[in-house]
């Protein structure tokens, strides 16, 4: 369905030093920086999927999103959607996607909402037949009934990205792309966004990217997720392995009186664990620790700690998979396993 | 002219951020406004080839190029964007923030917009005079650069300036019943224009009709300075001028006192 | 026959934001009536500075007031109609593309510049259409126009190219934003050189009347046509040469917004 394979985008910046001087210097001799926005990146996702697309900003996701929607053309490697390159024959192409970009609107100001459906039905040759029973499902699913005869520029944030996702399924594309669909809404409208996007996904098998940094949508939401971080993948597999791999992991810190001590300790002989399951780092006053709970026991990773170390500080926590990430994103953790 | 820019220093210095941060976008704008002038000229060309008198209501061909470019530089920076700001302010609401500040409303204004202008006058002011001076030159082939002309022009043209500004300011208040400024903008700009002199010289008009229009304060803005410039008045015309350019600014002032007055009542009655 | 089908969509399309922006005409009137009067007063005291002029003189150049009222005229039409239709050509060079607002015309799968041009109706344009109208009517029966049918055709056509001259021009110069980000200023300039197409291009010098004639050649959308239905004569350069200057300007532009769209997918915002 979707293919993914080293694909690698750079960006020319030109250098320019401040006032009107460097202006004038960089006019006639340009200097140019080249920025490594996407390094390599490779996956697949199959039909019907919903996959999770996440990093922390700047990682080079949306650039990833405008190469699959065919908005920027990658510098190398290849992408090829329904069996078509998103940059080569983009006007073809576009008709099977749906794109929605939630930091700003695609629909048009000052139309009337049911105006701006009419228009996209024209734009992407809808006949009168699959329009009405298209409407008729998105209304169900969006609940636009409400504000459908108002002007875009007077829906609420909430309205306006349902509008928007209704705009991008008018024309039953086989893939859909959502940019941070749910950014800046209230819990409620949140959910409700969550609920429409579940039914979309399961009503014709529509696969969905979705970009997000909220990690409920992640959880409730994907199939599947697909983590990157600078321009690389760090992280590709389904929810339940990332908890099966990380569920189970602890983290114990403390902080010795004398942190040389750690020298000492010696973890991986004592519980014999091998390095999927056991992580050691310091930062010179503070030791962490993280461990497989299946592997070692919190009971015997702290009496063996206590019985060769003087703690001013003690404690262990459950890593969650915000902690997960938020660690991948620090990048504590190696993934490439 | 130091203390006082010590005082509101803060605004002139972030008019001139702005004005500089769009220098070159300026520029670019200026270069297609001068273009009309070039019309003007080859028109105005023209007219004195076909016409085969030498002068019009008193104008030579020179004069009349004189009169087009300097008319030009005049309304450019004795320009202001006081009724934009206002209105813009009255719109968002801004206006009743600024009644809870410890410094003159106008005078904010008028600091960054001196600012900005400072900005304008360096770009511009130099090369059209030269351009002018050069022009008159290869014309007549005498340097016709006349310092005293060009002092008074200069301090007309500050009372030009000062006059726009407060004129502009008291019209931006008409946001208060106008919603959409860019139309009421529009019709001033083009309305002014006319009466001020920058399409026709007003001596061009029918004596009563230019008569009345030197006595509105629109030829104060345009025509008067430029007519300094030209060295068309005689020394009673240019005490008169000077004493009526003084009096339309003292107007001003003294009515955008009374709006604002008014406003802060409104808006401490109806709060806001 | 699917040609057709795509004409006729076209056209559903301009119907259905041509009355978008017709409601919002209705909603701000009297916004729009003050602009409007604006505009036909800037118009009113051109025509006054016109007629004090030829007060003074008997001719300009040769050309009688209404000859010149007539070019004056006819240079309004070509410059409404592309005022009307292709005005968010400028908001490309102004701000879309600088605001990073491009990127949702490419995921349509329409055209890029009519994506573009289509969501905009421009009413404010009306104004000067009606003045333009009303001059033509007040200087056509004063000279010597014969209207018969071919010269009603050729009227047409002078008119529809000549409106592709200012769309033209304005295409290329907006196009430029694709590399620089940000190109209203310098589509402004070239734009303001329209203003040279109103007088007879004999009054200007050489430099002025070769950039107005070849380089930015608004004097087609004008002087030239115009003069043509005053004389009489020259049909193949007077209107065969608005139509080879619309052409080959609207065939640089498509060349360079393309050009520009495919700098912009490879260079992202």
């Amino acid at each position: 369905m979707i293919y993914v394979e080293n694909l690698k985008k750079e960006f020319k910046k030109t250098i320019k030093d401040p006032g009107l001087k460097g202006s004038i210097k960089s006019f006639f001799k340009p200097q140019n920086e080249i920025i490594t926005a996407v390094k390599d990146i490779s996956f697949h996702v199959p039909k019907g999927e919903i996959l999770g697309f996440i990093g922390p900003n700047g990682a080079g996701k949306s650039t990833v999103i405008k190469m699959l929607t065919g908005i920027l053309t990658p510098t190398s490697g290849r992408c090829e959607i329904n069996g078509k390159i998103p940059y080569k024959n983009r006007k073809n192409y576009v008709k099977e996607i749906g794109v929605v970009f939630g930091q700003r609107t695609q629909l048009w100001w000052d139309l009337a909402l049911r105006e701006t459906y009419t228009v996209l039905k024209e734009i992407y040759e809808v006949d009168d037949e699959s329009f009405k029973t298209r409407m008729a499902f998105l209304n169900e699913v969006l609940e636009l009934e409400d504000f459908i005869t108002n002007p875009v520029r007077t829906l609420s944030l909430g309205q306006r990205m349902r509008a928007d996702i209704a705009a991008s399924l008018l024309h039953s594309p086989k893939v859909l792309f959502l940019d941070e669909p749910t950014i800046g809404l209230d819990v409620v409208v949140k959910d409700n966004i969550r609920k429409a996007i579940k039914a979309i996904n399961a009503e014709k098998n529509t696969t969905v990217i979705l970009t997000t940094h909220d990690l409920k949508d992640v959880e409730n939401l994907c199939d599947r997720i697909v983590m990157i971080d600078k321009g690389s993948k760090v992280f590709d597999g389904d929810i339940s392995d990332l908890k099966s791999r990380f569920g189970e992991s602890r983290e114990l810190n403390f902080v010795p009186e004398n942190i040389d001590i750690i020298k000492t300790l010696d973890y991986k002989n004592e519980f014999k664990l091998s390095d999927d399951d056991f992580e050691l780092s310091d930062n010179g006053v503070e030791v962490n620790v993280r461990f497989n709970s299946n592997k070692v026991s919190v009971e015997k990773m702290l009496n063996y700690t206590l019985s060769k170390t003087h703690v001013k500080d003690i404690n262990v926590t459950d890593a969650d998979i915000e902690e997960i990430i938020k660690g991948i994103y620090r990048s504590e953790v190696n993934l490439d396993a | 002219m130091r203390k006082v820019f010590k005082i509101y220093r803060p605004f002139t210095h972030a008019g001139v951020l702005i004005a500089a941060q769009y220098r070159a976008n300026f520029f670019f704008f200026i270069l297609g406004d001068i273009l009309r002038c070039f019309i003007n000229y080859f028109l105005w060309h023209a007219v004195f080839t076909s016409g085969g008198e030498k002068t019009f209501a008193g104008f030579s061909e020179t004069d009349m190029v004189v009169y087009i470019f300097i008319s030009f530089l005049t309304s450019v920076i004795a320009y202001s964007d006081g009724s934009y700001a206002v209105g813009e302010e009255i719109r968002d609401g801004n206006i009743a923030m600024r009644m809870i500040k410890p410094i003159r409303f106008d005078l904010a204004f008028l600091f960054q917009e001196l600012g900005e202008r400072l900005i304008t006058v360096t770009l511009i002011f130099a090369p059209m005079m030269l351009g002018v001076e050069i022009y008159k030159f290869v014309v007549t082939g005498v340097i016709g650069f006349n310092i005293v002309n060009f002092i008074l022009y200069l301090f007309s043209l500050i009372l030009a300036y000062l006059i726009t500004f407060y004129f502009n300011v008291c019209y931006g208040y008409s946001a208060f019943i106008l919603k959409n400024l860019w139309g009421a903008n529009f019709l001033k700009d083009c309305i002014v224009g006319f009466l001020s002199g920058g399409v026709i010289p007003l001596a061009f008009l029918p004596p009563v009709v230019a008569v009345t229009l030197n006595l509105l304060p629109f030829a104060s803005q345009t025509y008067i300075p430029v007519m300094m410039y030209v060295g068309m008045f005689d020394v009673p015309t240019i005490i008169y001028s000077f004493a009526l350019q003084i009096f339309w600014l003292i107007f001003f002032i003294i009515l955008q006192q009374i709006i604002w007055n008014a406003c802060v009542k409104r808006m401490s009655v109806q709060g806001g | 026959m699917k040609m057709l089908r795509k004409i006729h969509r076209m056209f559903k399309l301009h119907r259905i934001f041509i009355k978008q922006d017709l409601k919002k005409l209705m909603e701000y009137k009297i916004d729009f009536l003050t602009g409007a009067i604006g505009m036909l007063l800037t118009q009113a005291i051109n025509i006054f500075f016109l007629s004090v002029i030829f007060a003074r003189i008997p001719n300009l150049e040769g050309y009688s007031f209404e000859q010149i009222i007539f070019i004056y005229g006819f240079a309004l039409l070509p410059k409404s109609i592309d005022h009307l239709f292709f005005d968010n050509l400028w908001a490309i060079g102004h701000f879309i593309i600088r605001k990073g607002d491009f990127d949702k015309y490419l995921t349509r799968p329409v055209s890029t510049l009519f994506a573009v041009t289509v969501e905009k109706f421009q009413v404010d344009a009306f104004g000067e259409l009606v003045v333009g109208i009303m001059l033509l009517g007040y200087s056509v029966p004063k000279i010597a126009v014969s209207i018969n049918f071919v010269n009603v055709i050729l009227f047409v056509v002078a008119i529809f190219f000549a409106t592709f001259i200012y769309t033209g021009v304005k295409l290329i110069t907006s196009a430029i934003a694709f590399w620089t980000k940000r190109s209203g200023n310098i589509t402004y300039m070239f734009y303001m050189i329209n203003d040279f197409a109103k007088y007879p291009t004999t009054i200007y010098n050489r430099v002025v009347r070769t950039v107005i004639t070849y380089i930015v050649p608004f004097a087609f959308t004008a002087f030239f046509p115009a003069s043509y239905f005053i004389t009489g004569g020259n049909v193949w350069y007077n209107i065969g040469g608005t139509v080879v200057m619309a052409v080959v300007l609207m065939a640089v532009g498509i060349f360079v917004w393309n050009k520009g769209v495919s700098a912009y997918e490879s260079a992202g915002s």
